[in-house]
Protein backbone atom coordinates (compact mmCIF):
# COMPACT_ATOMS: atom_id res chain seq x y z
CA UNK A 1 0.00 0.00 0.00
CA UNK A 2 2.90 2.49 1.10
CA UNK A 3 4.28 1.63 -2.41
CA UNK A 4 1.50 2.15 -4.27
CA UNK A 5 1.45 5.57 -2.35
CA UNK A 6 4.73 6.41 -3.00
CA UNK A 7 3.81 6.42 -6.86
CA UNK A 8 1.11 7.86 -6.58
CA UNK A 9 1.70 10.94 -4.89
CA UNK A 10 3.87 12.63 -6.77
CA UNK A 11 2.01 11.88 -10.46
CA UNK A 12 -0.94 13.72 -8.53
CA UNK A 13 1.37 16.78 -7.68
CA UNK A 14 2.62 16.22 -11.15
CA UNK A 15 -0.96 16.70 -12.87
CA UNK A 16 -1.81 19.40 -9.88
CA UNK A 17 1.38 21.41 -10.84
CA UNK A 18 0.70 20.76 -14.34
CA UNK A 19 -2.95 22.22 -14.09
CA UNK A 20 -1.99 25.12 -11.87
CA UNK A 21 0.50 25.97 -14.51
CA UNK A 22 -2.17 25.71 -17.50
CA UNK A 23 -4.57 27.68 -15.03
CA UNK A 24 -2.32 30.53 -14.65
CA UNK A 25 -1.63 31.22 -18.17
CA UNK A 26 -5.48 31.23 -19.19
CA UNK A 27 -6.34 33.39 -15.91
CA UNK A 28 -3.23 35.57 -16.64
CA UNK A 29 -4.86 35.98 -20.52
CA UNK A 30 -8.49 36.20 -18.88
CA UNK A 31 -7.52 39.19 -16.91
CA UNK A 32 -5.63 41.01 -20.28
CA UNK A 33 -9.05 40.53 -22.22
CA UNK A 34 -7.61 37.83 -23.84
CA UNK A 35 -9.34 34.56 -25.17
CA UNK A 36 -5.66 32.87 -23.90
CA UNK A 37 -4.98 29.30 -24.42
CA UNK A 38 -6.33 25.62 -24.21
CA UNK A 39 -5.60 24.79 -20.45
CA UNK A 40 -3.76 21.92 -21.60
CA UNK A 41 -1.01 23.75 -22.97
CA UNK A 42 1.70 23.20 -21.00
CA UNK A 43 1.43 19.37 -21.66
CA UNK A 44 1.65 20.70 -25.63
CA UNK A 45 4.56 22.26 -24.86
CA UNK A 46 6.14 19.51 -22.63
CA UNK A 47 5.13 16.76 -25.11
CA UNK A 48 6.75 19.09 -28.32
CA UNK A 49 9.92 19.67 -25.76
CA UNK A 50 10.35 16.18 -25.11
CA UNK A 51 10.31 15.34 -29.33
CA UNK A 52 13.11 18.29 -30.21
CA UNK A 53 16.84 17.77 -30.28
CA UNK A 54 18.15 19.44 -27.14
CA UNK A 55 22.13 20.54 -26.56
CA UNK A 56 24.06 19.49 -23.02
CA UNK A 57 26.64 21.53 -22.10
CA UNK A 58 28.37 18.74 -19.88
CA UNK A 59 27.97 16.33 -17.73
CA UNK A 60 26.48 18.60 -14.71
CA UNK A 61 24.35 19.82 -16.86
CA UNK A 62 22.49 17.18 -17.14
CA UNK A 63 23.13 15.82 -13.93
CA UNK A 64 22.27 19.36 -11.96
CA UNK A 65 18.46 19.33 -13.61
CA UNK A 66 17.58 15.75 -12.53
CA UNK A 67 19.05 16.24 -8.87
CA UNK A 68 16.78 19.45 -8.74
CA UNK A 69 13.76 17.49 -10.16
CA UNK A 70 14.52 14.45 -7.76
CA UNK A 71 14.84 17.06 -5.06
CA UNK A 72 11.31 18.57 -5.60
CA UNK A 73 9.86 15.05 -5.74
CA UNK A 74 11.25 14.28 -2.83
CA UNK A 75 9.96 17.30 -1.11
CA UNK A 76 6.48 16.16 -2.40
CA UNK A 77 6.60 12.38 -0.82
CA UNK A 78 7.21 14.24 2.55
CA UNK A 79 3.71 16.42 2.69
CA UNK A 80 0.99 14.57 3.22
CA UNK A 81 -2.20 14.73 0.62
CA UNK A 82 -5.38 13.84 2.68
CA UNK A 83 -4.85 10.29 3.57
CA UNK A 84 -2.01 9.69 1.29
CA UNK A 85 1.15 10.26 3.41
CA UNK A 86 3.84 7.63 2.31
CA UNK A 87 6.87 9.49 4.86
CA UNK A 88 5.64 12.43 6.45
CA UNK A 89 5.00 10.56 9.22
CA UNK A 90 9.01 9.98 9.21
CA UNK A 91 10.62 13.17 8.01
CA UNK A 92 8.69 16.47 9.00
CA UNK A 93 8.96 20.32 8.51
CA UNK A 94 12.98 19.65 9.78
CA UNK A 95 13.47 17.91 6.48
CA UNK A 96 11.12 19.70 4.22
CA UNK A 97 13.29 22.69 5.60
CA UNK A 98 16.65 20.73 4.56
CA UNK A 99 15.07 19.36 1.03
CA UNK A 100 13.44 22.38 -0.57
CA UNK A 101 16.90 24.08 -1.12
CA UNK A 102 18.03 21.16 -3.61
CA UNK A 103 15.17 22.36 -6.51
CA UNK A 104 17.18 25.40 -6.70
CA UNK A 105 20.68 24.19 -6.00
CA UNK A 106 20.00 22.19 -8.74
CA UNK A 107 18.78 24.73 -11.07
CA UNK A 108 21.96 26.46 -10.22
CA UNK A 109 24.62 23.73 -10.56
CA UNK A 110 23.07 22.81 -13.78
CA UNK A 111 23.04 26.60 -15.74
CA UNK A 112 26.05 27.36 -14.17
CA UNK A 113 27.87 24.58 -16.89
CA UNK A 114 26.39 26.39 -19.40
CA UNK A 115 28.48 29.66 -18.67
CA UNK A 116 26.22 32.16 -20.08
CA UNK A 117 26.25 35.49 -18.08
CA UNK A 118 22.15 35.33 -17.99
CA UNK A 119 22.47 32.29 -16.89
CA UNK A 120 24.94 33.64 -13.75
CA UNK A 121 22.94 36.88 -13.07
CA UNK A 122 19.63 34.50 -12.51
CA UNK A 123 21.45 32.09 -10.41
CA UNK A 124 22.96 34.98 -8.54
CA UNK A 125 19.27 36.65 -8.13
CA UNK A 126 17.77 33.01 -6.83
CA UNK A 127 20.26 32.61 -4.02
CA UNK A 128 19.83 36.42 -2.95
CA UNK A 129 15.94 36.30 -3.32
CA UNK A 130 16.34 32.97 -1.40
CA UNK A 131 18.17 34.27 1.22
CA UNK A 132 15.44 36.85 1.57
CA UNK A 133 12.42 34.54 1.98
CA UNK A 134 14.27 31.93 4.06
CA UNK A 135 14.48 34.61 7.25
CA UNK A 136 10.53 34.90 7.33
CA UNK A 137 10.04 31.25 6.29
CA UNK A 138 12.03 30.28 9.36
CA UNK A 139 10.55 32.22 12.24
CA UNK A 140 7.09 31.08 10.58
CA UNK A 141 8.37 27.21 11.13
CA UNK A 142 9.43 28.13 14.27
CA UNK A 143 6.21 29.54 15.73
CA UNK A 144 4.80 26.40 13.92
CA UNK A 145 6.73 24.03 15.52
CA UNK A 146 6.60 26.24 18.71
CA UNK A 147 2.83 26.16 19.06
CA UNK A 148 1.86 22.65 18.20
CA UNK A 149 4.78 21.34 20.22
CA UNK A 150 5.99 18.89 17.15
CA UNK A 151 7.97 18.73 13.84
CA UNK A 152 5.89 16.18 12.20
CA UNK A 153 3.64 17.78 9.88
CA UNK A 154 0.80 15.28 10.15
CA UNK A 155 0.27 16.05 13.79
CA UNK A 156 0.03 19.12 12.83
CA UNK A 157 -2.83 18.78 10.33
CA UNK A 158 -4.34 16.02 12.96
CA UNK A 159 -3.78 18.79 15.86
CA UNK A 160 -5.35 21.29 13.11
CA UNK A 161 -8.51 19.20 12.84
CA UNK A 162 -9.82 19.10 16.35
CA UNK A 163 -8.65 22.54 17.09
CA UNK A 164 -9.52 24.64 13.78
CA UNK A 165 -7.33 26.14 10.80
CA UNK A 166 -4.04 27.16 12.31
CA UNK A 167 -4.83 30.47 10.49
CA UNK A 168 -8.07 31.42 12.41
CA UNK A 169 -6.71 30.44 15.20
CA UNK A 170 -5.30 33.79 17.03
CA UNK A 171 -1.38 33.14 17.85
CA UNK A 172 -0.91 31.89 14.79
CA UNK A 173 -2.75 34.37 12.65
CA UNK A 174 0.65 36.75 11.94
CA UNK A 175 2.46 33.63 11.32
CA UNK A 176 0.03 33.12 8.73
CA UNK A 177 -0.35 36.74 7.62
CA UNK A 178 3.63 36.15 6.86
CA UNK A 179 3.68 33.02 4.64
CA UNK A 180 1.04 35.03 2.55
CA UNK A 181 3.56 37.64 1.93
CA UNK A 182 6.01 35.81 0.93
CA UNK A 183 3.91 33.22 -0.94
CA UNK A 184 4.72 34.96 -4.19
CA UNK A 185 8.44 35.35 -3.67
CA UNK A 186 8.84 31.05 -3.38
CA UNK A 187 6.33 30.04 -6.06
CA UNK A 188 8.29 33.00 -8.08
CA UNK A 189 5.77 34.99 -9.35
CA UNK A 190 5.20 39.10 -10.03
CA UNK A 191 6.61 41.05 -8.21
CA UNK A 192 9.30 38.75 -7.18
CA UNK A 193 9.76 37.27 -10.63
CA UNK A 194 13.08 38.83 -10.72
CA UNK A 195 14.55 35.20 -10.92
CA UNK A 196 13.64 34.64 -14.54
CA UNK A 197 12.79 37.92 -16.06
CA UNK A 198 12.54 37.37 -19.88
CA UNK A 199 12.68 41.09 -20.61
CA UNK A 200 15.98 41.45 -18.16
CA UNK A 201 18.21 38.52 -18.74
CA UNK A 202 16.57 36.31 -21.16
CA UNK A 203 14.57 34.01 -18.84
CA UNK A 204 17.49 34.00 -15.91
CA UNK A 205 18.97 29.98 -15.38
CA UNK A 206 16.31 28.93 -18.35
CA UNK A 207 18.81 30.68 -21.10
CA UNK A 208 20.62 27.84 -21.97
CA UNK A 209 17.47 25.11 -21.17
CA UNK A 210 16.60 23.74 -24.98
CA UNK A 211 14.39 20.75 -25.79
CA UNK A 212 14.40 17.73 -23.02
CA UNK A 213 15.92 20.25 -20.56
CA UNK A 214 13.50 22.70 -20.77
CA UNK A 215 10.82 20.00 -20.64
CA UNK A 216 12.09 18.68 -17.50
CA UNK A 217 12.59 22.35 -15.90
CA UNK A 218 9.18 22.80 -16.59
CA UNK A 219 7.88 19.72 -14.77
CA UNK A 220 10.26 21.14 -11.62
CA UNK A 221 8.58 24.28 -11.75
CA UNK A 222 5.10 22.59 -11.40
CA UNK A 223 6.51 20.42 -8.60
CA UNK A 224 7.60 23.87 -6.67
CA UNK A 225 4.25 25.30 -7.58
CA UNK A 226 2.55 22.43 -5.46
CA UNK A 227 5.25 22.31 -2.82
CA UNK A 228 4.38 26.16 -1.89
CA UNK A 229 0.95 25.94 -1.87
CA UNK A 230 0.74 22.66 -0.42
CA UNK A 231 2.87 23.48 2.70
CA UNK A 232 0.67 26.58 3.39
CA UNK A 233 -2.40 24.85 3.17
CA UNK A 234 -1.12 21.74 5.63
CA UNK A 235 0.18 24.37 8.18
CA UNK A 236 -2.71 27.22 8.01
CA UNK A 237 -5.58 25.50 6.41
CA UNK A 238 -5.92 22.32 8.10
CA UNK A 239 -4.84 20.23 5.50
CA UNK A 240 -7.30 17.91 4.02
CA UNK A 241 -9.51 18.97 6.58
CA UNK A 242 -11.80 16.11 8.34
CA UNK A 243 -15.29 17.18 7.51
CA UNK A 244 -16.24 13.57 6.37
CA UNK A 245 -15.75 11.40 9.36
CA UNK A 246 -19.66 10.84 9.79
CA UNK A 247 -19.56 9.75 5.60
CA UNK A 248 -16.81 7.40 6.64
CA UNK A 249 -18.73 5.48 9.58
CA UNK A 250 -21.13 5.07 6.84
CA UNK A 251 -18.77 4.51 4.24
CA UNK A 252 -16.66 1.97 5.46
CA UNK A 253 -18.16 -1.08 6.64
CA UNK A 254 -19.40 -1.09 2.96
CA UNK A 255 -16.14 -0.99 1.67
CA UNK A 256 -15.93 2.19 0.17
CA UNK A 257 -13.40 4.06 2.22
CA UNK A 258 -11.75 5.00 -0.83
CA UNK A 259 -14.49 7.84 -2.23
CA UNK A 260 -13.75 9.35 1.49
CA UNK A 261 -9.86 9.31 0.73
CA UNK A 262 -10.97 11.16 -2.75
CA UNK A 263 -13.50 13.67 -1.13
CA UNK A 264 -10.54 14.74 1.82
CA UNK A 265 -7.93 14.84 -1.80
CA UNK A 266 -10.65 16.98 -3.49
CA UNK A 267 -11.11 19.60 -0.23
CA UNK A 268 -7.22 19.55 -0.41
CA UNK A 269 -7.45 20.71 -3.86
CA UNK A 270 -9.79 23.37 -3.51
CA UNK A 271 -7.68 24.40 -0.79
CA UNK A 272 -4.42 24.67 -2.82
CA UNK A 273 -6.86 26.38 -5.85
CA UNK A 274 -7.82 29.33 -3.86
CA UNK A 275 -4.83 30.30 -2.77
CA UNK A 276 -2.85 30.02 -6.05
CA UNK A 277 -6.00 32.06 -7.36
CA UNK A 278 -5.23 34.68 -4.95
CA UNK A 279 -1.60 34.76 -5.79
CA UNK A 280 -2.80 34.86 -9.59
CA UNK A 281 -4.20 38.06 -8.86
CA UNK A 282 -1.46 39.64 -6.95
CA UNK A 283 0.58 38.17 -10.18
CA UNK A 284 -1.32 40.11 -12.69
CA UNK A 285 -1.97 43.33 -10.36
CA UNK A 286 1.76 44.22 -9.60
CA UNK A 287 5.04 44.88 -11.85
CA UNK A 288 8.29 43.61 -10.90
CA UNK A 289 10.44 44.50 -8.32
CA UNK A 290 13.70 45.27 -8.41
CA UNK A 291 16.65 42.50 -6.15
CA UNK A 292 16.95 45.27 -3.75
CA UNK A 293 13.77 46.34 -3.07
CA UNK A 294 12.22 42.81 -3.05
CA UNK A 295 14.82 41.98 -0.21
CA UNK A 296 14.07 45.10 1.25
CA UNK A 297 10.37 43.96 1.28
CA UNK A 298 11.03 40.59 2.28
CA UNK A 299 13.33 41.51 5.14
CA UNK A 300 10.90 43.75 6.56
CA UNK A 301 7.10 43.22 6.54
CA UNK A 302 7.02 39.62 6.48
CA UNK A 303 9.82 39.12 8.78
CA UNK A 304 8.32 41.30 11.56
CA UNK A 305 4.74 39.72 10.88
CA UNK A 306 7.00 36.69 11.87
CA UNK A 307 8.95 37.76 14.46
CA UNK A 308 5.61 38.93 15.95
CA UNK A 309 3.87 35.84 15.25
CA UNK A 310 6.73 33.90 17.25
CA UNK A 311 6.89 35.85 20.17
CA UNK A 312 3.05 35.91 20.53
CA UNK A 313 3.34 32.29 20.17
CA UNK A 314 6.51 31.76 22.54
CA UNK A 315 4.57 34.01 25.37
CA UNK A 316 1.36 31.70 25.22
CA UNK A 317 3.13 28.25 24.88
CA UNK A 318 5.37 29.46 27.71
CA UNK B 1 -8.49 23.13 -36.12
CA UNK B 2 -7.73 19.29 -34.79
CA UNK B 3 -6.29 20.56 -31.82
CA UNK B 4 -8.65 18.28 -29.77
CA UNK B 5 -8.67 15.39 -31.53
CA UNK B 6 -7.53 12.56 -29.55
CA UNK B 7 -6.56 9.81 -32.33
CA UNK B 8 -4.08 12.36 -33.91
CA UNK B 9 -2.32 13.08 -30.84
CA UNK B 10 -1.81 9.11 -30.00
CA UNK B 11 -0.74 8.49 -33.53
CA UNK B 12 1.64 11.29 -34.18
CA UNK B 13 2.20 13.04 -30.81
CA UNK B 14 5.21 14.65 -32.09
CA UNK B 15 4.01 16.21 -35.01
CA UNK B 16 0.86 17.81 -33.62
CA UNK B 17 3.36 19.17 -30.22
CA UNK B 18 5.37 20.55 -33.06
CA UNK B 19 2.37 22.40 -34.47
CA UNK B 20 0.45 23.55 -31.51
CA UNK B 21 3.38 24.67 -29.39
CA UNK B 22 5.06 27.34 -31.31
CA UNK B 23 7.53 28.97 -28.97
CA UNK B 24 8.51 32.20 -31.55
CA UNK B 25 12.14 34.12 -31.28
CA UNK B 26 10.96 37.54 -32.97
CA UNK B 27 13.87 39.23 -34.55
CA UNK B 28 13.14 43.06 -34.55
CA UNK B 29 15.72 43.58 -37.63
CA UNK B 30 13.49 46.90 -39.33
CA UNK B 31 9.80 48.19 -39.15
CA UNK B 32 7.81 44.66 -39.15
CA UNK B 33 8.37 44.51 -35.71
CA UNK B 34 5.73 47.37 -35.01
CA UNK B 35 2.91 44.29 -35.79
CA UNK B 36 4.02 42.10 -33.53
CA UNK B 37 2.83 43.75 -30.26
CA UNK B 38 -0.60 44.04 -31.20
CA UNK B 39 -0.96 40.27 -32.42
CA UNK B 40 0.76 38.96 -28.90
CA UNK B 41 -1.31 41.51 -26.77
CA UNK B 42 -5.10 41.64 -26.59
CA UNK B 43 -6.32 42.76 -29.79
CA UNK B 44 -5.09 39.54 -31.82
CA UNK B 45 -4.22 37.27 -28.82
CA UNK B 46 -1.70 34.57 -30.18
CA UNK B 47 -1.42 32.79 -27.23
CA UNK B 48 -4.82 30.66 -27.98
CA UNK B 49 -2.42 29.23 -30.98
CA UNK B 50 -0.07 28.31 -28.64
CA UNK B 51 2.05 30.95 -30.38
CA UNK B 52 4.09 32.54 -27.51
CA UNK B 53 7.31 34.57 -27.88
CA UNK B 54 10.34 33.30 -25.64
CA UNK B 55 13.50 35.42 -24.54
CA UNK B 56 16.44 33.01 -26.29
CA UNK B 57 16.84 30.71 -28.96
CA UNK B 58 17.39 27.65 -27.04
CA UNK B 59 13.65 27.48 -25.89
CA UNK B 60 12.32 28.64 -29.51
CA UNK B 61 11.13 26.57 -32.71
CA UNK B 62 10.05 29.11 -35.07
CA UNK B 63 11.73 31.75 -35.95
CA UNK B 64 10.06 34.77 -37.32
CA UNK B 65 12.31 37.65 -39.57
CA UNK B 66 10.62 40.66 -38.99
CA UNK B 67 11.43 43.62 -42.09
CA UNK B 68 14.76 44.49 -44.33
CA UNK B 69 18.24 42.24 -43.41
CA UNK B 70 21.00 44.55 -43.42
CA UNK B 71 23.86 43.01 -43.98
CA UNK B 72 25.06 43.43 -40.23
CA UNK B 73 22.03 42.10 -39.15
CA UNK B 74 22.45 38.88 -40.76
CA UNK B 75 25.03 37.75 -38.96
CA UNK B 76 23.12 37.81 -35.53
CA UNK B 77 20.28 35.98 -37.94
CA UNK B 78 22.41 32.88 -38.67
CA UNK B 79 23.31 32.63 -35.52
CA UNK B 80 20.64 32.71 -33.77
CA UNK B 81 19.08 30.41 -36.54
CA UNK B 82 21.92 27.89 -35.87
CA UNK B 83 21.39 28.10 -32.08
CA UNK B 84 18.01 27.34 -32.52
CA UNK B 85 16.82 23.42 -31.70
CA UNK B 86 15.26 21.18 -34.19
CA UNK B 87 13.04 20.84 -35.70
CA UNK B 88 12.83 24.49 -36.26
CA UNK B 89 10.55 26.72 -38.99
CA UNK B 90 11.26 30.32 -40.31
CA UNK B 91 9.19 32.72 -41.91
CA UNK B 92 9.97 35.79 -43.71
CA UNK B 93 7.44 38.63 -42.48
CA UNK B 94 7.29 41.30 -45.25
CA UNK B 95 8.48 42.21 -48.59
CA UNK B 96 11.82 42.97 -47.74
CA UNK B 97 13.20 39.31 -46.99
CA UNK B 98 11.62 38.39 -49.85
CA UNK B 99 13.40 40.32 -52.49
CA UNK B 100 14.75 42.99 -51.13
CA UNK B 101 10.90 44.93 -50.93
CA UNK B 102 12.30 48.73 -51.36
CA UNK B 103 15.19 48.81 -50.64
CA UNK B 104 15.97 46.65 -54.10
CA UNK B 105 19.08 48.53 -55.12
CA UNK B 106 20.59 49.50 -51.33
CA UNK B 107 24.28 48.59 -51.00
CA UNK B 108 23.33 47.82 -47.47
CA UNK B 109 20.59 44.86 -47.48
CA UNK B 110 20.56 41.41 -48.13
CA UNK B 111 17.52 40.66 -51.25
CA UNK B 112 16.91 37.09 -50.77
CA UNK B 113 17.19 35.72 -47.54
CA UNK B 114 16.56 32.21 -48.77
CA UNK B 115 20.22 32.32 -49.97
CA UNK B 116 21.56 32.57 -46.47
CA UNK B 117 19.23 30.11 -44.29
CA UNK B 118 16.54 28.64 -45.32
CA UNK B 119 12.78 29.93 -45.00
CA UNK B 120 9.57 27.79 -44.96
CA UNK B 121 7.43 30.01 -45.50
CA UNK B 122 6.69 33.92 -47.03
CA UNK B 123 4.56 36.76 -45.43
CA UNK B 124 4.17 39.21 -48.64
CA UNK B 125 3.18 43.24 -48.37
CA UNK B 126 4.64 46.34 -46.82
CA UNK B 127 3.54 45.73 -44.47
CA UNK B 128 1.24 42.47 -43.75
CA UNK B 129 -2.14 43.15 -41.34
CA UNK B 130 -1.14 41.45 -37.82
CA UNK B 131 -4.11 38.83 -39.63
CA UNK B 132 -1.01 37.85 -41.91
CA UNK B 133 1.14 36.36 -39.00
CA UNK B 134 -1.95 34.27 -37.96
CA UNK B 135 -2.26 32.82 -41.85
CA UNK B 136 1.02 31.95 -41.91
CA UNK B 137 0.47 29.78 -38.89
CA UNK B 138 -2.40 28.07 -40.23
CA UNK B 139 0.00 27.13 -43.54
CA UNK B 140 2.78 26.60 -41.35
CA UNK B 141 0.66 23.66 -39.45
CA UNK B 142 -0.70 22.18 -42.84
CA UNK B 143 3.04 22.42 -44.06
CA UNK B 144 4.11 20.49 -40.41
CA UNK B 145 1.29 17.92 -41.17
CA UNK B 146 2.50 17.02 -44.71
CA UNK B 147 5.96 17.34 -43.44
CA UNK B 148 6.95 19.94 -46.04
CA UNK B 149 8.48 22.61 -43.24
CA UNK B 150 11.97 20.80 -43.49
CA UNK B 151 14.11 23.70 -43.73
CA UNK B 152 16.49 22.47 -41.34
CA UNK B 153 16.84 19.35 -42.71
CA UNK B 154 17.69 21.72 -45.84
CA UNK B 155 20.66 23.27 -43.94
CA UNK B 156 21.75 20.22 -42.51
CA UNK B 157 22.04 18.60 -46.44
CA UNK B 158 23.27 21.40 -48.10
CA UNK B 159 24.78 23.14 -45.61
CA UNK B 160 27.86 23.72 -47.83
CA UNK B 161 25.76 25.79 -50.29
CA UNK B 162 24.82 27.97 -47.45
CA UNK B 163 28.15 28.80 -45.65
CA UNK B 164 29.72 29.30 -48.99
CA UNK B 165 27.03 32.22 -49.83
CA UNK B 166 27.56 33.38 -46.64
CA UNK B 167 31.66 33.41 -46.95
CA UNK B 168 31.04 35.02 -50.19
CA UNK B 169 28.72 38.40 -48.26
CA UNK B 170 31.21 38.05 -45.51
CA UNK B 171 34.89 37.27 -46.44
CA UNK B 172 35.70 34.93 -43.07
CA UNK B 173 33.33 33.85 -40.58
CA UNK B 174 34.14 34.08 -37.14
CA UNK B 175 32.64 30.95 -36.15
CA UNK B 176 33.00 27.28 -36.69
CA UNK B 177 31.14 25.25 -39.30
CA UNK B 178 27.41 23.56 -37.37
CA UNK B 179 27.70 20.64 -40.17
CA UNK B 180 29.82 18.60 -41.60
CA UNK B 181 30.48 20.07 -45.40
CA UNK B 182 29.28 17.51 -47.87
CA UNK B 183 28.88 18.98 -51.34
CA UNK B 184 25.17 18.59 -52.17
CA UNK B 185 24.41 21.49 -54.26
CA UNK B 186 21.68 23.75 -54.19
CA UNK B 187 18.44 23.23 -52.08
CA UNK B 188 15.15 22.36 -54.15
CA UNK B 189 12.37 24.54 -54.14
CA UNK B 190 9.93 23.86 -50.62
Amino acid sequence: MNIIEIILLPLIAFVIGIFFLGLSRKIMARIHWRYGPPIAQPIIDIIKLFNQRSISHGSIFNLGIILSLAGSIVVVLFLPLGRICPLSSSGGLLVVLYVMLLGPLGIALSGGEAANPNTSIGISRKLVLSLGYEVPMLLIFLAVMTYYKTVSIIEIVTTQQSMGWSFASLPLLLSGIAYLLILPAILGIRPFDIVGAPQEISSGPMVEYGGKFLALATIQHAFSLFIGIALFVNLFLGGAGDAFTLLERLLNPVGLGCIVSFLTGLTFFLKMLVVFVICLFINAAYPRLRIEQAIKYLWKWPTLFAFAGLVIVLIIRR
Amino acid sequence: MDRNQLIKWLKAPAKMGHKYSLHVIYFCTGCGIIEIPPVITSRWDAERFGVIPVATPRQANLFLITGYVSVKTLKAIIRTYEQMMEPKFTVGFGSCPINGGMYWDSYNTIKHLDKYIPVDGWIAGCMPRPEAIFIAVTHLWTLIDKGMANGYKKYRENYKYYRANQKQLYGKIEWPPLFPMEDKGKPGPS
